[in-house]
Order: C-alpha cells, then sequence, then structure tokens
C-alpha cells in the first residue's frame, strides 16, 4: 500500500474524533528548531463538513484487537487494514508544517498486538519529530487504555496534550458495548497524568529545564447517543470530570452509525450543540450542573439555549441592572457573553449606560434586551410572562411569529427507547445508567471531592 | 511630549489639509505639529492620494525619526502601552478616508483623558480605530493559519499573500518565531512587498508582484499528500458548504493548496478482512 492510500485510510478512520484544537499552550520558537504554539490556537483550514483543521489527524493503525461495537476499527468488521511506521508519520508531519498547513499533530491508534506495544509505537513517532526533527510546536496524543504507567510517563513528556477516551457516559453501557476496555483501565491513566501533571509543574519551579509533562493537560472524549444516558448525567459527569480530574476539555461526539453494529438512529447534531453549550457555561459562566439540571433524567431542551431556558427558570434574579449587576451576573443574561460584559464593565466606570450606547458597543441586544434594564428602565415594554418571554426567546421567532421547525417535531430530546427494542443489551444497559464517576469508592482510585456551588 | 493644549491656544489654530508621506512615522510627526505648530487638520491624507482644492490650506509634513520616536514614547508613557498597539495595529489597516483622522482624534483624546481612552467605547473615533485594529488583528490570525508555504528549488519557502490590509510586518514577525530553521519569503503581491528570512533575521522589500518561484521535484507530491488528507478528515454525511465558505471566505482561497489544485483521483480501495493482513503492513 502506498503513502497515499495509507494516509487517506488512516484519516478517515481517525475522522470522527473531535478533539481536534491546539489551544491552551503559548511556547516560543527557539533557534535551530521549528515550531511554536500558540494558547488561542490557529485554524489551518475547514474541511467540507465545517470543521476547523489545526492538526494532522491521524490513526498510526486501524488494525485493532478490540471489538467496540460503535466503531469501524473493530476487529469483527471487513475493513482494509493498514499501519504508518513511526517514521511515516513523523515524516509526514515535518512536511506537513513546514509549509504551514498544520498547527502539529493529533496520534492516535487502534490498539495492535497489545496495548503497551501500541504505546511503544507512538513513543517512537513523537521521538522522532521532536529529538531527531526538532519540532516546538503542538502534539496532542491519545494514551492506550491498560497501558503501563511507565509508558504513559514517557508518552506525557513528549506531548502537548493526552487524552484518554471515556467514550461513553456509563459503566453499563461501556461493559455492554466495549468489553475488553474496563472502567479502570481508563480512569487509571487519567488519574496518573493529573498526578504527574501536578508533579511536573512543581519540578519546573524547581528546575528551570525539567521537560514538562503535558503541559496543555488532558481531555477525554464520549459519544452521545449511542446508549440511552441523559444530558444531565452527562453533563454532571463533565462536571465531575474538570474538578476532579482537572480535565482540560471534555469533547463530545454524536454518533454516527457507519459501519458500526448498533442500531441507526442518527443522534441530533442538535443535542451535540446544546451539550457544548452547557459545557461552556460550566467552564467559562459560573454555572454548575445541578443549576442547569432539576432532576438526573433531564435533558437539555432543543429550541432554546441552556443560558435562556436558566434565566426563564430562574426569573427572579432578572431583570438585570446594567448598571450595577457584578461580571458574573452580567454573564448570566442570555446573549451577553464574555467579550460583552467585560465591554460593559469597562465602558460604565465612564458613565452611565444607555441601551444606544449598548448597542454602538457592540453588545447584541436581540435576547439580553428581554432581561436587562439601562437606569432601570426596560428597553420595550413586555408582559413579564416565561411564556411570553420563552417565545422571544426561541431561535426560530420570525418577525413576530413562532414557528413551530418541522426538525424538532422530529428529532427527540434523546433516543426513544423503543428505537433499542430488540437490542437487549442496551435495554439492560438502560436500566442501570449509573454515572460513570460514582461508585468508584471500592475501586483503587481517590473518590472525588464534593463538589461545590459555585453561585 | 506634548502637553493637553490650552483652549487659549487650540482656538488660534489654523484650520488645515495635512498632507504627509504615508509612513507612521510621518503619521507621528502630525501630532508635532498640531501641539507645536499651531496647525488642526481639517483632513489628514497621504501626498499621493491628495485631491488639491482651492479654499483649503496644505501643510507638509515633514517626517522625522527623532520627532516620531518622542511622539511613540509620549503615547505609550501619557495613554498605554496597549493604545501604542491598537495604533500601530490600525495603521496597518487597509485605507479608508477617515482613517487617519480617525487614528488622529484618538491620540487627542488619548491626550486628554490618558488610558481610559479605550473604555471610551461611544467615542466614534475610538470606536473607528478599535474597529481598524481588529480588522488587521483578525485578518493577521487569520492569514497565520491560511497561507501556505512552497518548497523551492534554492531551498527557500515561498509564501505568497495578497492581504486586503497590510499584515506582512505581523505576519513576518510570526513565522520568524515559528519556522525559525528555515530560509523562508513571505510575498505580498498585493502592496508588493516581501518579508526575507534567512534563518536569523528578516528584512523588508520591495518585490515586484509578478516574481516567479521555481519549486522542487517532491513539492507537488507532498501537496497531493495534504490534499489527500483534507478530503478524508471531512466528514461526508455532513458537508456544510455554507457554513464552510462562512469559516473560510473564498476570498482566502485563492492561495490554498487545498482549494486551488485538483484533488487527487480517489483509489478505491478493496476491503480485505484482517486475516490478509499482512506482516509487512505492520510496523516492527
Ligand atoms: S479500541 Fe475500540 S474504539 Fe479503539 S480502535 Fe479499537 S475498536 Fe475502535
Amino acid at each position: 500500500m502506498d503513502i497515499q492510500e495509507k494516509l487517506q485510510l488512516l484519516t478517515e478512520a481517525a475522522k470522527y474524533d473531535v478533539a481536534c484544537t491546539s489551544s491552551g499552550v503559548d511556547r516560543k520558537g527557539t533557534r535551530g528548531t521549528i515550531g511554536s504554539a500558540s494558547a488561542c490556537g490557529i485554524c489551518h483550514s475547514f474541511t467540507a463538513d465545517g470543521r476547523c483543521v489545526s492538526l494532522l489527524k491521524l490513526l498510526l493503525t486501524n488494525a485493532c484487537i478490540y471489538d467496540c461495537q460503535y466503531c469501524a476499527n473493530r476487529r469483527s468488521n471487513d475493513v482494509p487494514r493498514t499501519a504508518f511506521t513511526p517514521r511515516e508519520v513523523a515524516e509526514l508531519t515535518m512536511q506537513f508544517y513546514r509549509r504551514n498547513y498544520i498547527e502539529g499533530l493529533f496520534l492516535s491508534s487502534a490498539v495492535v498486538k497489545t496495548p503497551d506495544y501500541t504505546m511503544e509505537l507512538l513513543i517512537e513517532a513523537l521521538r522522532y519529530i521532536r529529538e531527531e526533527y526538532h519540532f516546538g510546536g503542538y502534539i496532542h496524543v491519545k494514551a492506550i487504555p491498560g497501558a503501563d504507567p511507565a509508558l504513559i510517563w514517557r508518552l506525557g513528556h513528549l506531548a502537548d496534550r493526552m487524552s484518554t477516551n471515556i467514550e461513553l457516559p456509563s459503566e453499563t453501557s461501556l461493559l455492554s458495548l466495549a468489553p475488553e476496555k474496563t472502567k479502570p483501565a481508563i480512569l487509571t491513566p487519567m488519574r496518573f497524568v493529573q498526578k504527574q501533571m501536578q508533579q511536573s509543574k512543581q519540578e519546573l519551579i524547581r528546575y528551570k529545564n525539567a521537560t514538562p509533562f503535558v503541559p496543555a493537560g488532558q481531555s477525554t472524549q464520549l459519544i452521545v447517543g449511542a446508549t440511552p444516558e441523559s444530558d444531565s448525567q452527562i453533563v454532571h459527569l463533565a462536571q465531575g470530570l474538570y474538578k476532579g480530574y482537572t480535565m482540560k476539555r471534555v469533547f463530545y461526539s454524536a454518533y454516527i452509525p457507519t459501519n458500526a453494529k448498533l442500531p441507526m438512529v442518527d443522534t441530533p447534531l442538535l443535542r451535540e450543540h446544546r451539550l457544548y453549550q452547557a459545557d461552556w457555561l460550566l467552564r467559562f459562566y459560573g454555572f454548575t450542573a445541578q443549576e442547569l439540571f432539576k432532576s438526573k433524567d433531564e435533558n437539555l431542551t432543543l429550541h432554546i439555549d441552556p443560558k435562556c431556558h436558566w434565566a426563564l427558570n430562574n426569573l427572579d434574579h432578572f431583570p438585570v441592572e446594567v448598571n450595577r449587576a457584578d461580571y458574573l451576573m452580567l454573564l448570566r443574561v442570555p446573549g451577553i457573553g464574555q467579550k460583552s460584559a467585560s465591554r460593559i464593565i469597562a465602558a460604565r466606570r465612564i458613565g452611565n449606560l444607555d441601551f444606544p450606547q449598548l448597542k454602538k458597543m457592540g453588545v447584541v441586544l436581540k435576547r439580553a434586551k428581554l432581561f436587562i434594564t439601562c437606569n432601570g428602565k426596560m428597553m420595550e415594554k413586555l408582559p413579564w410572562d416565561p411564556s411570553v418571554l420563552e417565545m422571544r426567546l426561541s431561535e426560530n421567532y420570525v418577525g413576530g411569529a413562532y414557528t413551530q421547525p418541522s426538525l424538532f417535531d422530529i428529532a427527540p430530546a434523546a433516543i426513544p427507547m423503543k428505537q433499542f427494542a430488540g437490542k437487549q443489551l442496551l435495554l439492560e444497559a438502560a436500566s442501570d445508567t449509573t454515572p460513570f464517576l460514582t461508585n468508584i469508592d471500592d475501586s483503587p482510585l481517590p473518590v472525588l471531592p464534593p463538589i461545590e456551588d459555585a453561585s | 511630549m506634548p502637553a493637553p493644549d490650552n483652549t487659549k491656544a487650540s482656538k488660534a489654530k489654523r484650520e488645515v489639509a495635512i498632507l504627509f508621506d504615508g509612513s507612521l512615522e510621518g503619521f507621528l510627526c502630525i501630532l508635532h505639529a498640531y501641539y507645536y505648530e499651531n496647525v488642526s487638520p481639517l483632513i489628514i491624507q497621504t501626498e499621493d492620494n491628495y485631491q488639491p482644492t482651492l479654499d483649503t490650506e496644505e501643510y507638509h509634513i515633514l517626517s522625522c525619526s527623532t520627532i516620531a520616536t518622542r511622539v511613540q514614547g509620549g503615547i505609550i508613557k501619557k495613554i498605554s502601552p496597549q493604545a501604542w498597539h491598537t495604533l500601530s495595529s490600525a495603521y496597518l489597516a487597509a485605507y479608508v478616508e477617515d482613517k487617519y483622522i480617525a487614528m488622529f482624534r484618538y491620540l487627542l483624546l488619548g491626550f486628554r483623558v490618558g488610558a481610559i481612552v479605550d473604555d471610551h467605547l461611544y467615542e466614534d473615533c475610538v470606536l473607528r480605530v478599535h474597529k481598524f485594529a481588529r480588522q488587521v488583528g483578525r485578518e493577521t490570525h487569520l492569514l497565520t493559519g491560511f497561507c501556505r508555504f512552497e518548497e523551492t528549488t534554492n531551498n527557500i519557502y515561498y509564501c505568497p499573500i495578497e492581504p486586503t490590509n497590510y499584515v506582512l510586518p505581523r505576519l513576518a514577525e510570526h513565522f520568524s518565531d515559528r519556522m525559525m530553521n528555515q530560509a523562508w519569503i513571505i510575498h505580498d503581491k498585493k502592496h508588493g512587498k516581501a518579508a526575507v528570512y534567512n534563518g536569523e533575521t528578516y528584512v523588508i522589500a520591495d518585490v515586484p508582484k509578478d516574481a516567479q518561484v521555481q519549486h522542487t521535484d517532491s513539492e507537488a507530491q507532498i501537496q497531493d499528500l495534504w490534499i489527500t488528507f483534507f478530503n478524508s478528515v471531512a466528514i461526508k454525511e455532513r458537508v456544510k458548504p455554507k457554513l464552510q465558505r462562512q469559516l473560510l471566505p473564498l476570498y482566502f482561497r485563492k492561495s490554498m493548496t487545498e482549494f486551488q489544485k485538483k484533488p487527487t483521483t480517489r483509489k478505491t480501495l478493496k476491503r480485505k478482512s484482517l486475516i490478509s493482513l499482512e506482516q509487512k503492513d505492520l510496523p516492527t
């Protein structure tokens, strides 16, 4: 197989991985080397599906010994198999980087022979890139579940970010769909990486020349929609990962039933989008998962975003006076983001703000105007009624009339259970959807600290 | 540097059309003229763009680097380093009629109120200057990702660009840090300039817009590999050309390999079961 064919196969096998950002670490170039990293992240192109191309996203090989039901590389699937040599990966990365096609490398792999053997191949590829080609750019690498910690340790010193995918949002789902992967095999490396990162930070304070361990932090990914967990469970899980495992990012991937054994339900992308919005609220807006959901099996509403939804359920916090509210409260106003909030804080030092001024400053008032006052006055007279507000907030509100789009009639908030009928496996999974991070007291892992309320 | 003017002096100022050479130095000298030569600009224009009218007096600025350095120091000290950064970015923005006058008013306000000038977000001149600076920052940021280098026979990586704003100095700064151990040229075909880096430092020089380069033999191969990657990484079930166009305007695509070259003919790979995976296909 020539390199073109290999590249095509192993890219297509890697393309569903969503964790493709290069942000999180700022590193200047150094003499005699090539490459730098930019904390804000740089997109080098956009693919036909509208996703940013930042990293050269590859699988080292797709010849897997495991049989995860949701994955096209599973051993029982009849697809062509191939593998790059570590040298080929290094060469491709450098040739692409020199031409400014990419920001760095995202290297993942199926499990070939054993987890340890796979890890050794990954280490070899990264060692060429860093030590022979003196590459100082960004590298994100996957840790293989079940690998020897010594190998994770070595790999982590060559990469900027490492991720171990949690894959499915509950242990039962994992057991039924990816029986060769166990919760400890996933969580142990995560905990290990977390500890090593803390240690490495201390070492870096003491010895300037110590090699940093995973300086851009670790991330994980889970598949949404292949199993019946609710959004509430998923967002709570994400919160646990952010707080308990100092995870940098949790990525959600709407399940695409390509060439896998699972039933053919396409998870609405809108659900994935809402999950990212909720995730954003957790990370940057000071929300907690508890605030976003009232019950365990609740899902995010599809017709309005999670922030609007929260605002409508907490109308007693509104309207907010723009000239007095603190930064965190401004952030909670639908339609006001971080940029607008800090602009408001800056501009009101000069004088009281009114609506025209807000508009001039670039604050988008379409939704915000329903929840704020300027000097005690609302922009429009509207009945203070959740249902009226909800109608106005709905993203399909056009020119005075709320049009019920057909998409929402057909897109289920979560996959209805009957679609899984016949799949005994999944029904069992559904009956016990214990969140991933709970009930781990008897495992050798430390218990998560209680989640404190940020509000 | 110039103290804020008192009202008496400003009353006596002559209103003129200020003409300068278009350089940032020249622009800074306008401030000096305003405070010490008692002229106030009705319009500010570059010498070669100006259409003389009968009823306005012309005032020609002589660029002087000593004065410019003093004004720059004054901006950093009396206003803020941030304001200097904003202003020098705005200067790189593509020309529009009110560009220089807005920059000028921004500085006047800055000298009057100090660092909080950037909080005056409802003053037109502040908004305009911020907008120019953002426009430059945005195009720079996009091009740091979207521009493409090509390997040439004399071992120099060549990168043609055609930016709206004059972002070359900012790009050169970025790539002199990133592509440190390779020689490169970034050629701004629109403004007829090029940044030339020899592995240690770069200079910006005038270069004709139609300079030609000779590619290495392997260049086409690598470009093909890149196109293969680019096409394979897209999820075909979710193609969204509209979104793609929004994120990556057609305007940028003319210098991007993956949009300019025809995709390589994709071989249809035959399925073969895992058993037939030959030992030689596996890494050793
Ligand atoms: S381990 Fe599972 S998810 Fe990973 S490549 Fe193999 S089959 Fe796919």
